[in-house]
């Protein structure tokens, strides 16, 4: 599988702030990657970027082999769909519409139409006029109609309901089984996008935590339950998660087990289940599981 | 739905020329044309027409045009609305256009010079529309009344080249100056305008005093009254320049935040 963008010690400092920590990751070219974190942990800064919105503090970006920084080239093959994306005042929905087809070579007029009216997307309304969904929603018919090489979508969904998002993952299966390509998906929403995705990245405070095929990952870590004693002896010199007792019943999330790990907890007497993609990203990234359910 | 029989190889994107990338950023500007391209000349027709409404109450009033002052409808300067208006063409240009350019995956230098060309089309567009304005006001006898709303403080009596000169560079100097103070915002946000202001502040103070204490004003006054309009008028080319380049300048390292 060719490499789409590697990043090697990247990072970005404002002022006395890290926003990005020496990150160096590659994304796959033709997968669909989640960028996951909470938020603040550097996401949009990251996708910024690799899109050359931004300049970096220190490190390399290459994009098909090429700096993007000033690089018309590799721009006009990638789209960068930003939930803080700023729009001229007089500008309507038809306007964005009308001039984003003069910057992104393989725009499909008709498939931003079809769109338009699978979304609802009130294209005869200023922008500034919009709700936060309505932008959204207008961001995401401009990723898609764009069917650029590479492209990014941050927070698409910020602001749309349960039906609108359920489009939103229909229409990304259905656009990229028909043309495969590259697109980098940052979200809070991480099990309901889960299956969508092949790679995840995870940062946290600029630092990326996760780096990891979605089925490794998933495979790989359980919950395990039983009597406080087998539980310690089975978790010493593991990658323990998670760790909580009651009284003399104890449970730990491990990461890192195969299956041979995990036949051997059972046969310990031990209850094996898997755990979802966010509980384990939610362990890692240090937060309160409740409070990042919720 | 099957991601395998579906699967068509897409055509490799096809990368526009430089030509073609300017042409599509300053086309970007006018992606809605109402507010730069109709809006202007219907403020000013609606300017003109409460003008000359006042003008003709006047006449009326005093009892016909030989009743007043040859002059007395010379020096009127509504015109120059439109050049305050394209100064902040310039300045929207940079604080709002930009950023949604750069979401389009527009280089900064694309950017710049396809608006620099949206910049000198529109200059041009505007002096051309205003000299013609001017030539009919020529042929009516100012409308009638020796009105001078076009072409102000005896500028009717140059020719019409000079009218035109004098539009085209004072536009193109408007949106350069609002584009390169516009880009001080874009790169150092609020901090960026206070030592560009109080910088600003202190050259003009600084320059009154110099020529006041060396006795000048006199020299300076010479100067703008000894030089032709279209001296002057060329004059700011080198100047308009100088302020293009600065923006440019600062653009170049300017993110969207």
């Amino acid at each position: 599988m060719s490499t789409a963008i590697e990043v090697a010690g990247l990072t970005k400092h404002y002022g006395q702030v890290t926003a990005v920590d020496d990150v160096s990751f590659a994304i796959p070219e033709g997968k669909i990657t989640g960028l996951l974190g909470r938020n603040g942990a550097g996401k949009t800064t990251l996708m910024s970027l690799l899109t050359a919105q931004e300049f970096a503090t220190q490190g390399t970006i290459r994009v098909w082999g090429e700096d993007p920084v000033e690089n018309a080239a590799v721009l006009s093959r990638m789209c960068f769909i930003k939930e803080s994306q700023v729009y001229p005042d007089s500008f309507k929905g038809s306007h964005v519409l009308r001039s984003a087809q003069w910057f992104f070579p393989r725009w499909d007029v008709e498939l931003a139409q079809e769109l338009v009216d699978l979304f609802g997307v009130p294209t005869n309304r200023p922008v500034k006029k919009m709700s936060r969904g309505q932008r959204s929603m207008l961001g995401v018919v401009i990723g898609f109609a764009s069917r650029a090489d590479v492209t990014f979508f941050d927070e698409p969904y910020a602001g749309l309901d349960a039906v609108a998002r359920k489009r939103f993952y229909d229409v990304l299966l259905e656009q990229y089984s028909e043309s495969p390509r590259t697109v980098v998906l940052s979200t809070h929403l991480i099990d309901e996008a889960s299956h969508l995705l092949e790679q995840v990245l995870v940062v946290h405070e600029g630092s990326l935590v996760i780096d990891a095929n979605v089925d490794d990952l998933r495979g790989s870590a359980a919950t395990l339950v039983g009597r406080a004693s087998d539980v310690d002896l089975f978790a010493t010199g593991r990658d323990v998660l998670d760790r909580s007792h009651i009284g003399g019943i104890a449970s730990v999330t491990i990461a890192g087990l195969n299956d041979a790990d995990k036949a051997l907890a059972a046969s310990a007497g031990l209850e094996v289940s898997t755990v979802s993609l966010q509980e384990l990203i939610v362990r890692r990234t240090g937060a309160n599981p409740a409070e990042e359910a919720a | 739905m099957n991601p395998v029989a579906h699967t068509e190889q897409v055509a490799p994107i096809h990368v526009p020329s430089p030509a073609q990338r300017l042409f599509n950023v300053s086309r970007l500007h006018v992606a809605n044309p109402y507010p730069t391209l109709v809006v202007p000349w219907a403020i000013t027709a609606v300017i003109f027409g409460l003008n000359i409404a006042i003008a003709q109450m006047v006449v009326s009033a005093a009892g016909g045009t030989s009743n007043l002052d040859a002059d007395a409808f010379q020096y009127n300067g509504g015109i120059t609305w439109i050049v305050v208006f394209m100064l902040v063409v310039g300045v929207q240009a940079m604080s709002l256009t930009f950023p949604f350019a750069l979401g389009f995956g527009v280089t900064r230098k694309d950017f710049y010079w396809g608006s620099t060309l949206y910049f000198v089309g529109l200059s041009v567009l505007y002096a051309t529309g205003l000299t013609l304005l001017s030539w009919l006001e020529r042929a009516t006898d100012g409308w009638g009344i020796d009105m001078a709303f076009f072409q102000p403080w005896g500028l009717m009596e140059n020719p019409l080249s000079t009218v035109w000169l004098l539009y085209a560079t004072s536009l193109l100097g408007a949106f350069f100056v609002g584009a390169a103070t516009s880009a001080v915002w874009v790169r150092w946000r609020a901090i960026g305008m206070y030592v560009f202001f109080s910088a600003l502040a202190i050259i003009v103070v600084g320059a009154g005093w110099l020529i006041t204490s060396t006795n000048s004003w006199a020299k300076v006054g010479e100067f703008f009254t000894s030089t032709s309009i279209e001296a002057l008028a060329l004059w700011s080319l080198p100047f308009t320049g100088i302020v293009a380049l600065v923006g440019y300048t600062l653009i170049r390292r300017a993110t969207s935040r």
